[in-house]
C-alpha cells in the first residue's frame, strides 16, 4: 500500500472530509440561519399532522395569507420558499400526508414507523435595522424531524442501569392499572430462577408475552404512555433483530446476581439491555436528539381527560421523565457553534378543535397542571416556555345550537371511526384534576374527528388555530 | 354533592337544534368564517350609576356655564335685533344685508358647534375603546369583546378606517379569545391608517425643525411650529375618523399638552436619548440647527401623542427610531440646503 493510499484512508477515517460540511452547519447555526427545532410528543400526540401543516403553511407564508400572528409573514417580509427535504436521506412524506387529507373522504395520516427529515429554506428580508448592513435578504433553514413517540420514551433509559431500569419498571408495575393487567406476566416471573441456564425458546416466549403486554396497555381503556423499551411497540427496521429481546425483571431479582450464568437469562438481559443503550438508544439520540435550539411539546390532554386518573398520572410521569432528556440552558455564541442548547420550549395542547373555543384557556390551564413541574425545571435553566392551545389541522366548525331555550356553542364535524356528521358540546375542562368521582361520570365526551378536507391550493386561517402563534413564538425572533 | 352543577354536561345534540353561526352580508358565501363572537346578544354597560362626587361637581360647573351661554346668548340676541331693527328703518336694504349676514354667521357658528360637539364624543369614545381593550389584553375569556367588536363597526362606517377595519372583523377567527381578537385588530385593522399618520408627523416635524432652523426671528419660529402641530394634529385627527372642527382640536390639544407634560420617565429617557443624537448630528452644523432639531423632535412628539390619543385601540409597539429618523432627517435636509457635505445617509 503506498503512502498516498494511506494517507487517504487516515484522513477518510478521521472523517476529515466532512468538515467543511460540519464547519458551514455550525457557522449558519451561529449566525442563526439554521434552527432546528425539536417536535416533542408521546405517541399519538399529533406530530406527523404538526409537521405536515406546519410545513405546508410555512412553505405558502410567501403569500401572506394563512398565518396572520406570524409577523414576518404578514408583513410579506418572506419572499419565498423551498422544500429541501428531498436532498435527506429520509425525506419525510410530506405531499402523500397532503393527499391523505385532500383525499375525499379525507384521512388523518397512519402512525408513523420510521424516522424522517424535513428541511425548509425560507427567504426573506431583514428588518430594518442594523442587520441590513449584512444583505437585505437572507435564508432561513428550518429542520424537524419526525419520528415515532414510542421512541422518545427510550431516551431516560440511557441514563439507568440495568438494575436500576428493573427497579424503576418494578415501582410502577406495582401501581393500578399495571397491576392488573400484568398480574399473569407477574405470576410468571415470580416463578422465575433469573440465574439459571435458559434456552432461547424460553427467551422468546417472554418478549413475545412483554411485548403483547405493552400492547395491551397501550391501547384503550387503559392508554397508558410510559412503556419501556419504545421499539418492542414500533420495532422500525429493527423488526426481529436480537437487540429487541429485552425486558425488565421487575419480582424476584436475584440476590447474588454476580453469579449468574452466562446463557442465564439474568446475564443475557443484562447483556440486552447494554446493547440496546449502546446501539439502539444512543445513536438515534446523538444523530438526532442533541442538537436542538428549539422545542414544541405536543401534549393530549383530551385522552387523559377521556381516559382517567391513571392515564394522566403516567402521561404526566412519562413527559417529565421525557423532557430531562433534552438540554436546555441560553446561548452564548460559542456555545450556539458547538453545542447548543434548547432556549426556547412552547408547550402545546393540541386538539384544540375538539373543545369549543371557550375552553382553550381551561385546556392550556389543565395542560399546565400536567406539565408543572418539567415547567419549573425548564424555568430553572432560565429557559423560557409559554403554553398554548392550538390545532395543526382544524378538523371542527364552531356552531351554535339552542337548547332548552339556551344558546350554546358546539362544535360541528365528522366522526372519526364512523364517518358521520355529529354535533357535540363535549363538556367543560376542568382546570384543576378532577376527583376520582367526577372521572367515572359523564363529564366529558371528547371524540375523535375526521380530518376536514384541505384545499389543494391556498390555506386559510380558518385551516388551524394558534399555530402562526406558535411559530410566532418558536421562530419570529430569527426573521 | 353540591359542586355537582359546577359544570356542564357534553351533550349531543340533534341535527335539528343546530344553527350554523350567522353569516354577514360582506362574504355571503363563507359563512363558516364569520366569527361567532359577532352574533353574541351584547354586553349591556350598565349606564344607571349613581354620580359620583367628581361628576356631580362636574354637573354644577357645567350647569353655571349653560346659564353663563345663556345670558350671553340672549345678549347677543337682543342686540343683533336691535341692530337690525336700527338697520330697516334706515333703510330695507341695508337691513336685508344685516339679516343675511347674521343668518349665515349664526349658520356657520352652529356647524362649528356641531362638528365640535361630534368630534369631542368621538374622543371620548376612543378613550372608552382604549379602556375596554386594554381590558381585554388582561382576560383570556371568549366573547366579551363582542361589544368592542360591534362599537367599532359601527362607530367608524363612514370613516376612511372603515374599510381596512371591516375586512379585518370579517377576517377574525371563531376561535380567537379575547385578548388575540385585539391583538389581530391592533395588526390588522389599523396598519395602513397607523403608516400614514406616522407619515404625516414625519413630513411636519421635518418641514417644522428646517422652518425653525432657517427662520431669522426667534419669536416669529414659536408662531410657524405652533401653527404647524395644530395643521398636524387635524389631519391625525381626520385620519383615525375624527370630526375636525376647532372644538375638537382645542380639546385634543389640551389632551396632549397634558400627556406630554406627564409623560413618564421612560418615554423621558428615551426622548432624551434621541435629542443627545439629535445634538451629536449638529455638532458640526449650527446652534440654529440644534434648535431645528429640539422643535422638530417637539412636533414629533406631538404628533405621536396625539396618534396615541385618536387610535382607538391603544397601541402596543411603539414606532422605534421614528424619533432618530426624524432627527436624521432634518440634518439631511438642512446639510443639503446649506451645501454642506451629508454625512448621514437616510436610510
Amino acid at each position: 500500500m503506498s503512502i498516498s493510499q494511506k494517507l487517504g484512508g487516515l484522513i477518510r477515517q478521521s472523517g476529515l472530509p466532512e468538515w467543511p460540511e460540519q464547519l458551514k452547519t455550525s457557522l449558519e447555526r451561529g449566525l442563526e440561519q439554521r434552527v432546528r427545532l425539536a417536535v416533542t410528543g408521546l405517541s399519538r400526540s399529533g406530530k406527523t399532522v404538526f409537521i405536515t401543516a406546519l410545513a405546508q403553511h410555512l412553505l405558502q407564508s410567501d403569500q401572506a395569507c394563512s398565518l396572520p400572528f406570524f409577523s414576518a409573514a404578514a408583513e410579506g417580509r418572506i419572499t419565498g420558499t423551498r422544500d429541501l427535504s428531498p436532498q435527506s436521506h429520509s425525506p419525510f412524506p410530506l405531499q402523500s400526508c397532503l393527499a391523505g387529507l385532500r383525499a375525499d373522504p379525507p384521512h388523518w395520516p397512519a402512525s408513523t414507523e420510521s424516522l424522517s427529515e424535513v428541511r425548509l429554506a425560507l427567504r426573506y428580508r431583514r428588518r430594518p435595522g442594523l442587520g441590513r448592513a449584512l444583505g437585505e435578504q437572507t435564508t432561513l433553514y428550518i429542520d424537524l424531524i419526525d419520528y415515532p413517540g414510542e421512541w422518545l420514551l427510550d431516551l431516560p433509559m440511557l441514563t439507568l442501569s440495568f438494575e436500576q431500569w428493573c427497579r424503576q419498571q418494578h415501582t410502577l408495575f406495582a401501581a393500578s392499572p399495571r397491576t392488573e393487567v400484568a398480574a399473569d406476566w407477574m405470576e410468571q416471573q415470580r416463578m422465575m430462577d433469573w440465574l439459571a441456564p435458559a434456552s432461547d425458546s424460553q427467551l422468546l416466549t417472554l418478549v413475545e408475552q412483554y411485548r403483547r403486554l405493552l400492547q395491551q396497555l397501550r391501547e384503550p381503556p387503559y392508554n397508558l404512555s410510559l412503556l419501556q423499551p419504545g421499539r418492542l411497540l414500533m420495532p422500525g427496521e429493527l423488526i426481529d433483530s436480537p437487540l429487541l429481546h429485552l425486558f425488565p425483571i421487575i419480582l424476584n431479582w436475584p440476590s447474588q446476581p454476580e453469579r449468574a450464568d452466562d446463557s442465564s437469562l439474568f446475564a443475557r438481559l443484562q447483556r440486552a439491555y447494554t446493547d440496546y443503550q449502546t446501539q439502539v438508544i444512543r445513536p438515534f439520540y446523538q444523530q438526532h436528539f442533541r442538537h436542538f435550539d428549539r422545542q414544541i411539546v405536543l401534549v393530549d390532554c383530551l385522552k387523559t381527560l377521556n381516559s382517567g386518573a391513571d392515564c394522566f398520572n403516567d402521561m404526566q410521569q412519562a413527559l417529565t421523565t421525557l423532557l430531562h432528556s433534552f438540554q436546555y440552558g441560553r446561548n452564548s455564541l460559542l456555545r450556539r457553534l458547538f453545542s447548543p442548547r434548547i432556549n426556547r420550549v412552547l408547550l402545546a395542547a393540541t386538539k384544540a378543535d375538539h373543545v369549543t373555543a371557550n375552553q382553550h384557556h381551561n385546556l392550556d390551564l389543565f395542560m399546565q397542571l400536567m406539565l408543572e413541574a418539567a415547567q419549573r425545571e425548564i424555568r430553572f435553566e432560565q429557559v423560557e416556555t409559554h403554553c398554548l392551545a392550538l390545532s395543526s389541522l382544524r378538523a371542527t366548525d364552531a356552531a351554535q345550537a339552542r337548547l332548552d331555550g339556551q344558546h350554546i356553542s358546539c362544535l360541528r364535524g365528522r366522526r372519526k371511526d364512523t364517518g358521520e356528521e355529529i354535533a357535540l358540546f363535549p363538556g367543560e375542562i376542568p382546570t384543576e384534576l378532577p376527583r376520582p368521582s367526577d372521572w367515572s361520570s359523564d363529564r366529558f365526551r371528547f371524540v375523535d374527528f375526521a380530518p376536514r378536507s384541505l384545499p389543494a391550493g391556498q390555506l386559510k386561517p380558518e385551516h388551524h388555530i394558534r399555530l402562526d402563534q406558535a411559530i410566532e413564538y418558536l421562530l419570529g425572533d430569527l426573521f | 354533592m353540591p359542586d355537582k352543577t359546577q359544570w356542564q354536561r357534553p351533550v349531543e345534540l340533534p341535527p335539528d337544534a343546530i344553527t350554523p353561526a350567522p353569516s354577514s352580508q360582506t362574504e355571503p358565501r363563507l359563512a363558516r368564517d364569520i366569527p361567532l363572537d359577532e352574533a353574541q346578544p351584547l354586553a349591556e354597560e350598565s349606564s344607571s350609576q349613581t354620580p359620583t362626587p367628581a361628576q356631580r361637581g362636574q354637573r354644577r360647573r357645567h350647569g353655571w356655564l349653560l346659564l353663563l351661554l345663556v345670558l350671553t346668548g340672549l345678549a347677543i340676541g337682543a342686540e343683533l335685533y336691535r341692530l337690525i331693527n336700527w338697520s330697516v328703518a334706515i333703510h330695507p336694504l341695508l337691513g336685508g344685508a344685516f339679516a343675511v349676514l347674521t343668518a349665515a354667521l349664526l349658520l356657520m357658528i352652529g356647524l362649528e358647534v356641531k362638528h365640535g360637539l361630534k368630534g369631542s364624543r368621538q374622543l371620548r369614545q376612543v378613550e372608552s375603546l382604549q379602556d375596554r381593550a386594554r381590558q381585554l389584553l388582561q382576560q383570556a375569556s371568549h366573547g366579551d369583546s363582542a361589544a368592542l367588536l360591534k362599537q367599532l363597526s359601527h362607530g367608524y362606517q363612514d370613516t376612511a378606517l372603515s374599510r381596512e377595519m371591516q375586512a379585518a372583523i370579517v377576517q377574525l377567527d371563531s376561535s380567537y379569545n379575547d385578548r388575540e381578537v385585539i391583538q389581530y385588530l391592533d395588526r390588522h385593522a389599523l396598519s395602513q391608517t397607523d403608516q400614514a399618520a406616522r407619515r404625516c408627523v414625519q413630513r411636519y416635524s421635518v418641514e417644522s425643525g428646517v422652518m425653525v432652523a432657517l427662520s431669522p426671528w426667534a419669536s416669529f419660529d414659536m408662531l410657524l411650529v405652533a401653527w404647524r402641530n395644530l395643521r398636524m394634529v387635524r389631519e391625525i385627527a381626520t385620519l383615525y375618523g375624527i370630526a375636525p372642527g376647532l372644538l375638537t382640536q382645542g380639546k385634543l390639544l389640551k389632551q396632549i399638552l397634558h400627556n406630554l407634560a406627564f409623560a413618564g420617565a421612560s418615554e423621558v429617557a428615551m426622548d432624551a436619548g434621541s435629542a443627545l443624537l439629535g445634538s451629536s448630528l449638529t455638532s458640526s452644523l449650527s446652534a440654529r440647527a440644534g434648535q431645528g432639531i429640539g422643535a422638530g423632535l417637539f412636533t414629533a412628539r406631538t404628533g405621536l401623542t396625539a396618534i396615541k390619543l385618536c387610535r382607538p385601540l391603544p397601541e402596543q409597539d411603539q414606532p422605534k427610531g421614528l424619533l432618530q429618523q426624524i432627527a436624521r432627517g432634518i440634518v439631511q435636509k438642512l446639510g443639503g440646503q446649506k451645501g454642506n457635505r451629508n454625512t448621514d445617509s437616510m436610510p
